[in-house]
């Protein structure tokens, strides 16, 4: 992934009192902002439409050329619609890039990802927002140091250990570097430190609750939404990584997009088949964002503000 | 509820707060240390996930990553390390491919950064108004942000070709004639930036309109009562007030297109594409090391260039802040 | 709320909360246990699956032979995974060999890479001297796959005599003779003979049509036909003064100047595209390359493509390759066995029918398939002829551990001498430049 999900961060401190969808009711200091009063114009619709067809036209023309043949996507006049060659390729592709155990992969590599995020930045996110212990500050500030770092500075040495345990080519070499996310903590972080009250806590102390039992019973009830949009990011961001899985897997052994990567170098005669294979790696998330895309939107909003 | 936390110190107090029943004095020493122990070591507890895996899969290969420099790695024996002190440094500082990829990284990413924010900011200020199926049109233009970097690449490929490409043919429309668009500088950094754009808009524009929606209204209100239109009000009520947030996102592109691989490798294909083209044309530093490591097998000199990424990384981070500085000056 | 629960749920929830943990932590860990196995071991019938990584033309599909191998052994099942470029899956392969781990049980080894493979990561093959007797190879080609030690890491699939492969409706249209005889009698005094027929063809060429694919492969073709190429006897790099090297490099830079080419890198997209649109002539035609023209050019020019003999006396052999089976397989054994098989004269001579990849195994060349050989796709071009006498007299070439990269570095520049209309000498230059990378 080109930029990280970190987009959020620190520097938008300023403007973060704004109202935040997936928290408890709250009242808000202020109304809502800007242009909120206007209602938009025919122009401004136009313009929506336009940039939503720039948005959708390359999935829907993968869809196209995946449905054709080479000759009638490389034909003076490209098809614009589907055409009748969908399965034939989608066949093809499958058995040329060893697509069933990449979905499997990727399935299993994006759900460890996920669950391992939830479950370690939730933790630590609570701890940074509501817990006091020395070095927090300075704690802090090095996880937000750590979220510009691009993975390319360490992968010759990683590339490296991995092999040297055992890793090279499994999925474990993929899977543990990303086991937990910069991102995550201080996304949880600053959802806690609004969503989640002293006095809850310490409801919890006095009934005699340890700080695991309070994790259990009280922090995670309130964390509930936001891990809800953390975990579908980062099952995003898990599902559609390439660069060091390209490096660190291979053919026999791939996730979806390195099956990709390498069907597109493969001996098929036919670039309809690379798009029916590009089809197959988009389109379960595409699913997910049909039905989730509201939960997603918000959820890279608030996070966007939060920060 | 947030605003009012009397209790923020809430740990010190705890254990005479709690004694359900009598207990006998050892043993209420003892839990009472247990409590203590708990409340300062949870902490460290929750955090020590993050910190172990970042230090065992980041922070340490980082670090590593500039021993290995110092040396001879070759991908045939990866167990050898021979050292050569500041061999692989002066190989790529002295090779006018490195340049080339730097050149070519930078300009990437400035002909996807640019226009892309400047983009986002006009639609977050559309989305900003009141509109209809305002969450049909959100979700709309984050559909690219599902994508793969590879099925993007690949898809956009097809766009760019020269012979039945499909950009070749709308441009036949406007009279222009076939472009080779890999086989340019230009043509193919703009290919590159152009499916960096694609992705990343619906994404910044999220940022921006939350941004957006947290400036106080009282703003424009003072701002109309003072007669400025509505281009006015967003000069100089909404950019100021999105300044930070425009700022960071600079920064987090500069970040991003250091990062640039799946769109140079995929656009082409094959050995041109993990050469970032026959005249590394579109080789992006990323590129460059991979060929470097991996095509050639050299993972020293692959080791160096990921330090030099990370002084240049240094560098951006320092001109961010002298930046940001001066802004913030000039603003007061 | 719902803390005011009292202290017995405690240990109740502490303990859902660490079966969840350990749950996560038990999926995580079967999850990449499961997927670490990925060739499936033998089911509860001895059912195996074994699976071959190639590239490009070994002809194993053509002439179903993976089929066949099933028939004749109904518990194993081969798959193949097959790449389009040879750099990009030489790429792979080798991290594979060093991780030890996601390594096919058969892999093909072009004969640019045999050298350093034997070089550097003997260990990580099976020595295939035990289940195969290399006597039957062509002396040169087992060589090249056989360490100091006499450890053979590689079983000889095909080698590559030269032809040349042309289209006989382009060669009417532009008024030149279109039979096999008459074009090789054309080519009769060499390669500089290829580029006077290549200006014949230009002053009548049919419109949008070139006369090669690229002058990379005519460089190819004259550096293959010499002994010493970019290695010299004792292990020193030559590529910068090797004769071989200068007259190829002088000619391809003659063919660009007279715009002879379509200028299309080799097995790359655009010039499979243009195979597909018949826009080539005639393509510089080691064995191999027959298959890959008959599968990229399809249906459509089947029967218009023919094959003649090599330009001038010389024989040449570009490419050829190996299987081989890295000791870290799943199933080495049975690997060894399919490997065996596959090299075996019947097997190459199926192969030489159905794609035309040229016998290495010696005992092939005297059966009928071989001999009596015709490509129909070529309009029944007699291969077996054509290949048969020139394979006799092939000069055992002197390898080097990156042949394959300087071979490819030298086309890519020549590529931008196409393409780009970079200067010969610029060209040579980058190329120089490129290769020292590598070798250094």
């Amino acid at each position: 992934m080109t930029t990280t999900n970190t987009v959020t961060a620190p520097a938008d401190r300023r403007v973060s009192k704004a109202p935040v969808s997936d928290g408890p009711p709250r009242r808000s200091r202020f109304k809502p902002g800007a242009g909120r009063q206007h209602h938009a114009g025919p122009f401004a619709y136009f313009a929506l439409v336009i940039v939503g067809i720039g948005s959708l036209f390359p999935l829907y023309w993968t869809l196209v050329a995946a449905s054709r043949t080479q000759d009638e996507i490389l034909d003076t006049t490209p098809p614009l619609i589907p055409g009748g060659n969908l399965f034939h390729n989608l066949e093809a592709a499958w058995e040329q890039a060893n697509l069933g155990k990449a979905i499997v992969n990727t399935v299993i590599v994006s759900s460890s990802i996920t669950l391992a995020t939830l479950f370690f930045c939730t933790l630590a996110g609570y701890a940074f927002a509501k817990m006091r212990f020395r070095g927090r500050g300075a704690l802090m500030t090095m996880v937000i140091a750590t979220l510009t770092i691009p993975p390319q500075l360490s992968v010759v040495p990683l590339f490296m250990m991995m092999s040297d345990i055992g890793w090279g080519g499994q999925l474990e070499s993929v899977i543990f570097p990303t086991l937990v996310s910069a991102f995550g903590v201080f996304f949880m972080r600053q959802y806690l430190l609004e969503a989640l009250p002293y006095e809850l806590i310490e409801a919890g102390r006095v009934d005699g609750a340890n700080n695991l039992r309070i994790v259990w019973s009280i922090v995670l009830p309130v964390a509930r939404p936001a891990m809800m949009v953390l975990g579908m990011l980062t099952f995003v961001q898990a599902w559609n990584d390439f660069f060091w899985p390209y490096l660190a897997l291979n053919q026999q052994n791939p996730t979806l997009q390195v099956a990709l990567g390498q069907l597109s170098a493969a001996y098929v005669p036919d670039q309809s088949i690379v798009m029916a294979g590009a089809l197959i790696s988009t389109l379960p998330l595409l699913v997910v964002f049909v039905i989730f895309g509201k939960q997603i939107v918000g959820g890279i909003m608030s996070g966007a503000v939060k920060g | 509820m947030a605003t009012t936390t009397p209790t923020r110190d809430a740990h010190g107090r705890r254990p005479d707060r709690r004694a359900p029943k009598p207990m006998t004095p050892g043993r209420q020493a003892w839990r009472s240390r247990l409590w203590r122990f708990d409340d300062k070591a949870s902490p460290y507890a929750y955090i020590a996930p993050f910190f172990l895996v970042f230090g065992a899969f980041g922070l340490y290969p980082l670090v590593y990553t500039g021993w290995i420099a110092l040396h001879k790695v070759e991908m045939t024996g990866l167990d050898q390390m021979e050292w050569v002190g500041w061999e692989n440094f002066s190989t790529i500082l002295q090779d006018s491919e490195f340049w080339t990829a730097v050149t070519n990284t930078f300009v990437i990413g400035v002909i996807s950064t640019v226009p892309q924010l400047m983009v986002a900011l006009g639609l977050a200020h559309l989305l900003n108004y009141k509109l209809r199926a305002s969450t049909f049109w959100r979700t709309v233009i984050l559909t690219p942000y599902a994508t793969s970097v590879a099925s993007a690449a690949l898809v956009f490929a097809l766009v760019f070709r020269a012979d039945g490409g499909l950009l070749n043919w709308v441009l036949g429309f406007f009279g222009f004639g076939e472009t080779n668009w890999v086989n340019g500088h230009w043509t193919s950094n703009i290919a590159i930036a152009i499916i960096v754009i694609w992705r990343w808009t619906g994404y910044n524009t999220l940022i921006y309109l939350a941004a957006m929606q947290a400036v106080p209204s009282d703003l424009y209100e003072a701002a109309s009562l003072d007669g400025a239109s509505r281009w006015q009000q967003f000069r100089n009520v909404t950019i100021p007030a999105l300044r930070p947030t425009i700022l960071f996102t600079i920064v987090i592109s500069t970040i991003g297109s250091m990062q640039l691989f799946g769109e140079p490798l995929l656009l082409e294909g094959g050995t041109n594409g993990a050469q970032g083209g026959t005249e590394h044309q579109y080789e992006t530093l990323s590129i460059y090391l991979y060929n470097y490591g991996w095509n050639l097998g050299h993972l020293g000199t692959a080791a160096a260039v990921a330090w030099a990424m990370l002084v240049l990384l240094l560098l951006i981070a320092a001109i961010n802040w002298l930046i940001g500085r001066l802004a913030r000056k000039t603003a007061a | 709320m719902r803390i005011t629960r009292t202290v017995a749920g405690r240990s109740r929830r502490t303990a859902v909360m660490a079966t969840t943990g350990l749950t996560a932590t038990a999926l995580l860990l079967t999850g990449c246990g499961d997927s670490g196995s990925d060739s499936e071991g033998a089911d509860a019938n001895g059912n195996i699956t074994l699976t071959v990584a190639d590239f490009g033309q070994f002809g194993y599909k053509e002439a179903g032979l993976f089929e066949k191998y099933h028939e004749l052994h109904p518990n194993i099942t081969v798959k193949a995974n097959t790449a389009a470029e040879e750099p990009v899956y030489y790429t792979k392969f080798l991290q594979q060999l060093n991780t030890g781990s996601g390594l096919a049980d058969v892999h093909g080894i072009e004969v640019g890479r045999a050298k350093e493979l034997v070089d550097t990561k003997a260990d990580a093959f099976a020595d295939l001297s035990k289940v195969i007797d290399t006597d039957q190879w062509v002396n040169w080609k087992a060589l090249q796959a056989t360490t100091d030690d006499g450890k053979v890491i590689g079983a000889g699939t095909d080698i590559g005599p030269m032809s040349i492969c042309y289209r006989r409706d382009l060669f009417e249209q532009a008024g030149l003779p279109s039979d096999r005889e008459e074009v090789a009698a054309k080519l009769a005094g060499g390669w500089e003979d290829y580029l006077k027929l290549g200006e014949e063809y230009k002053k009548k060429a049919p419109k949008g049509t070139f006369f090669m694919d690229s002058a990379s492969a005519m460089y190819n073709g004259v550096v293959s036909s010499g002994s010493e190429q970019y290695y010299a006897k004792n292990g020193d790099p030559i590529y910068k003064e090797s004769a071989g090297v200068k007259a190829g490099w002088k000619l391809a830079s003659e063919a660009v100047d007279k715009k002879l080419t379509q200028g299309l890198a080799q097995f790359q997209d655009p010039w499979k595209a243009a195979l597909r649109q018949g826009t080539m002539a005639t393509v510089a035609c080691p064995a191999w390359m027959a298959a890959q023209i008959a599968t990229y050019s399809g249906d459509k020019y089947k029967g218009k493509w023919d094959i003649a003999r090599t330009p001038g006396e010389t024989a040449a052999n570009w490419g050829g390759s190996f299987l081989s089976v890295p000791a870290k397989g799943k199933h080495v054994k049975e690997a060894g066995e399919l490997v065996k098989w596959l090299t075996a004269p019947e097997q190459q001579a199926a192969v030489f029918k159905a794609a035309g990849l040229f016998p290495s195994n010696k005992g092939a060349y005297d059966l009928p398939d071989v001999k009596t050989a015709k490509l129909e796709y070529f309009n029944n071009a007699p291969i077996g002829e054509i290949y048969a006498e020139e394979a006799q007299i092939i000069p055992a070439a002197v390898l080097g551990p990156k042949d394959g990269v300087i071979k490819d570095t030298f086309s890519k520049q020549i590529n931008n001498m196409e393409q780009r209309g970079t200067s010969p000498d610029d060209a040579w230059d980058a190329a120089i430049k490129d290769i020292d990378k590598v070798v250094g």
